[in-house]
């Protein structure tokens, strides 16, 4: 069983050809049922490589020191950032917001990619929906601590706070977000966990040890594979696809509410939460490119992630990517078209401002960059479409810098007008929620099902009646012409 | 649960593990499909199938009944909106209510984002939860675990199960009706035979735990419920110790050590206009050489180390006053304001609202009210003083303004009621008064002389 994958170079068979009518394979290499649950569990099972203990150690440490700063953060106060007037929502809110976006994509793929019937989703929804928790998780952290007395953060929730009786005020975008935010982790969490759990029931009956037994027997529910149970399961699954799909939605139009419902120039536009929520699935699916690119290659599943899934979420981003820049377009476009003053101020001293240069950085990441999968080498090329997502991950982040610090420095007031510059705190904590973010993902690959081994499954019998087809397809991809078969017609 | 341990438990119990019913192997989940008709077809209905994924078509091929999770869910959800609804309406519009740019209370549309979000996560944890409860999940001892061919399960096998509890179910019948079918292989499932107690050291464990775990709400409720002398404990500081002075404390800071900083020079505080100046006290506050009540007021009002190297040399017991407890102040002797037609009059106007219902009109102390007194003979009256008196006609123009600022003996004060200007206006009247009753002939203008009469009895009293 192990020897399928060895044997195998995935270069050999190109399936990122989409013949209308006849469909590539979507996980290539003669995969049996047992070959698929072998190379998914053994990334558990087997030791983890020794890149795996380099990045876990540099992660967690990392990470250990963003937990130390924010215990600083806590005992000395906000002061330590950068934050003053009239900035005083700085990187606190750029990184939730950063952070909020990416975790936008694995829900997508989950949810909305379900209900369109794209199979080939089944082999990374489950590392997206992991990359979606542990970035709500990072998201979470910046509102906790930025408002000041961070251990009254749960007057965030209905709660008569101390001694007022006095409830949240509900009009209020930033409890919108409260809501929002919410939900959408916890939701997240309970379809990524539901979707776990077959998963899980395989990764216990393979378990060697008691204890292991144990605990993945626990995970699991006593999932026993009852078809009894599919049935209710699979129609839960839907449930929650259907129900997710317009939570995805609607998170980040109410994030981008924080910012349209205020009266200032450069936020207070209708486009916000349709350009917010584009925003976020194209930083998201660049942080699924960005992890799964060298996840695949550690641990050897570019069968199941193949050439295939990489390309359909490199045009997802080409396709974002463009809305993005439309978005800026239009933008720009509004503030001549209103004729309002203080809003052609705005556009024009975003770019060419005192800020110009993070304008230019995010326009040449998140507009140009990704104009280079117009080109179908750029997409199939592993290292090529790295380092565009790490781009787009840098671009999306200035786009928030952007929005909140430009709009912020110079409002209607020119003599209250100021320069942000941020403190080391600044750089330092952002750089460590990565390290949570980082050791987050390395512990769920170390422990828990990285691929969704039963809805993979689910995908190759649902083509085994096509099984004729596909082998004429793989015929012509081998022989004819292998790597031009997108070209044939 | 594994085999050996499985025999090892069983080997214990007296009696052999009762039979649940048949499992047949299969390769895949198209001869998996084929069996499961046929057994439906045979009449059984407490089957299930076992499959790594769910097998497309089983439901019918196994006749089993659709769901009822999405109704559950509907009503979940239905649940989640007015949850949202109520609690927004009752919270901002009823128990707390918000005034926002005279929006009204209650539903609004600002309420939509809420309202939606709530929905959504009690569907969401409904349909997992209902998932998971209409499947009577988490079952963690199963029949089908005992056997280790089960293992595969989950993994690349597909396993076809008739219970033993079908009314229609007949060991041998059963078990050749499954072998008949392309199976891998058959076996009779046993029922799990380890003991079902929870172990006495996992039991002792959690009630330790949960022993364990009211000890910091017991020591809440006992703080709350009980008195203490003790400090407040602050697990967080807030805003209760600041680094910052407080009067009376001592500082390295400045070179005096002290934390209170004298004014800057030249500095006036605020109400000290009326406690430094002439004009509002009818004498000079700098020429103060006795310890007095004024000069208390004074001395507590401007800032000490200005007014201090002339005042400390020169305290004095209280001197006696001289006429009926009037102090012994340096009063003005010169009017602050200029003796003209308009004060004249200003000073007639108010001296007749204010002064004239006792000192009466011509200053003669023959006022309604001391007519009125002295009628009634009463004892504790002590009538107002006469203005052309002798002591009061000697007395500088300050005493007499000070006397309408602080009263005199019955006379209260009317500093609230009189305005400083008015005050010397009426002094000015009152002087003027004064002069008019011991006037002669030099007084009156050359040409007005002959105009004068001889005096009436009246004028002469």
């Amino acid at each position: 069983m192990a020897s399928i994958s060895s044997s195998y170079n995935p270069r050999e068979i190109d399936n990122t050809g989409d013949i209308p009518g006849r469909r590539a394979p979507l996980i290539t290499g003669n995969q049996t049922y047992t070959s698929v649950t072998e190379m998914v569990c053994r990334v558990a099972e087997d030791p983890q490589p020794r890149l795996w203990w380099i990045l876990f150690g540099f992660s967690s440490l990392t990470a250990t020191t963003f937990l130390m700063l924010i215990v600083f953060l806590i005992y000395k106060g906000v002061g330590i950032w950068g934050n003053m007037s009239p900035v005083f929502w700085a990187w606190p809110i750029v990184n939730f917001v950063f952070w909020v976006g990416i975790g936008h994509a694995g829900t997508l793929i989950s949810a909305i990619l379900f209900l369109f019937r794209q199979n080939w989703r089944t082999s990374i929804n489950r590392a997206a929906e992991a990359m979606t928790i542990f970035a709500v998780i990072c998201a979470g952290i910046y509102p906790g601590i930025h408002v000041g007395r961070a251990w009254l953060a749960f007057w965030l929730l209905p709660y008569p706070s101390l001694n007022l009786w006095m409830w949240p005020q509900f009009r209020s975008p930033l409890l919108w977000d409260v809501f929002a935010v919410g939900t959408y982790a916890s939701t997240s969490l309970v379809f990524w966990y539901m979707g776990m759990i077959p998963d899980l029931a395989t990764y216990r009956d393979r378990s060697k040890s008691p204890l292991r037994r144990f605990i993945y027997g626990l995970l699991c529910l006593g999932w026993t594979g009852s078809s009894r149970h599919w049935l209710v399961y699979e129609k839960a699954y839907t449930l929650l696809a259907a129900l997710a799909a317009p939570l995805v939605l609607s998170v980040h139009t109410v994030v981008s509410f924080d910012f349209a419902v205020s009266q200032l120039p450069g936020w207070h536009t209708t486009i916000f939460p349709p350009y917010f929520v584009a925003g976020a699935i194209f930083s998201g699916f660049a942080m699924v490119v960005t992890l799964l690119v060298p996840m695949r290659a550690i641990y050897k599943l570019e069968n199941l992630i193949t050439l295939r899934h990489l390309d359909n979420m490199n045009k997802i981003i080409l396709a974002t990517g463009s809305l993005v820049g439309l978005a800026y377009g239009t933008e720009f476009f509004m503030a001549w078209y209103s004729q309002n003053q203080y809003e052609s101020f705005t556009f024009i001293n975003r770019a060419f401002g005192p800020y110009w240069w993070a304008y230019w950085i995010m326009v040449t990441c998140n507009v140009i960059s990704p104009q280079l999968f117009w080109f179908k080498w750029v997409r199939t090329n592993v290292v090529a479409m790295w380092v565009v997502s790490i781009f787009v991950n840098i671009g999306m982040w200035f786009e928030r810098f952007v929005i909140t610090v430009t709009s912020l420095s110079r409002d209607f007031l020119p003599s209250s007008w100021g320069y942000y510059n941020p403190t080391m705190y600044d750089g330092l904590m952002f750089f460590g929620s990565f390290g949570v973010f980082l050791t987050l993902f390395l512990l769920f690959c170390r422990y828990l099902p990285t691929i969704a081994i039963s809805e993979v499954k689910g995908v190759m019998s649902a083509s085994d009646h096509a099984e004729h087809q596909q082998a004429e397809v793989l015929a012509e991809l081998q022989g004819k012409e292998p790597k031009h078969v997108g070209h044939a017609h | 649960m594994n085999n050996s341990e499985h025999k090892l438990k069983s080997n214990k119990e007296p009696r052999p593990p009762k039979a649940c019913g048949w499992m047949a192997e299969f390769e895949n989940e198209h001869d998996l499909l084929h069996a499961a008709e046929k057994v439906r077809d045979a009449g059984y209905t407490k089957t299930d199938a076992f499959t790594p994924f769910p097998v497309h078509g089983i439901d019918h091929a196994l006749g089993i009944k659709p769901t009822i999770l999405p109704f559950i869910v509907l009503c979940a959800g239905l649940t989640g909106l007015c949850t949202a609804l109520l609690m927004q309406w009752w919270m901002n519009g009823v128990d707390y209510k918000y005034i926002i740019s005279g929006k009204p209370f209650g539903i609004t549309p600002a309420s939509i984002p809420v309202s939606f979000e709530l929905t959504i996560l009690f569907s969401a944890f409904t349909s997992v939860l209902g998932m998971l409860a209409l499947n009577g999940l988490p079952k963690f001892s199963n029949p089908v675990f005992t056997s280790a061919k089960f293992d595969r399960a989950t993994n690349d096998r597909f396993f076809l199960y008739v219970d033993a509890t079908d009314k229609y179910y007949n060991r041998e019948s059963v078990r050749e009706l499954l072998s008949s079918v392309d199976a891998n292989s058959l076996d009779e499932v046993m029922e799990d035979s380890t003991p079902s107690e929870m172990p006495r050291a996992i039991l002792l464990g959690a009630l330790l735990l949960v022993l364990a775990g009211l000890i910091p709400s017991a020591i809440v409720l006992n703080m709350r419920s009980s008195f203490s002398d003790l400090p407040r404990w602050h697990v967080f500081f807030d805003m209760d110790f600041q680094p910052k002075k407080k009067p009376q404390q001592t500082t390295t800071i400045f070179k005096d050590g002290r934390s209170m900083r004298p004014q800057v020079p030249g500095t006036i505080s605020r109400g000290q206009l009326e406690q430094q100046d002439p004009f509002y006290l009818g004498y000079d506050p700098m020429k103060v050489t006795s310890l007095d009540t004024d000069k208390q007021i004074y001395v507590s009002a401007v800032d000490s180390t200005a007014a201090s190297p002339s005042l400390d040399a020169t305290v004095q017991p209280p001197a006696a006053s001289p006429a009926g407890g009037a102090p012994n102040l340096p009063f003005l002797d010169k009017l602050p304001i200029e003796a003209n037609e308009e004060n004249i009059k200003l000073g007639k106007t108010k001296y007749e609202i204010y002064c004239s219902a006792c000192h009466g009109y011509a200053g003669f102390g023959d006022g309604l009210v001391a007519k009125r007194a002295a009628s009634l003979a009463q004892d504790t009256w002590a009538p107002p003083s006469s203005l052309h008196l002798d002591r009061v006609q000697k007395q500088p123009v300050g005493q007499i303004f000070h006397t309408i600022s602080k009263g005199q003996g019955k006379m209260a004060s009317y500093a609230s009621s009189i305005t400083p200007q008015e005050r010397w206006s009426i002094v000015l009247y009152v002087k003027a008064l004064q002069r008019s009753r011991n006037a002669n002939i030099d007084d009156v203008p050359v040409e007005q002389r002959g105009s004068l009469t001889e005096p009436t009895p009246s004028q002469t009293k």
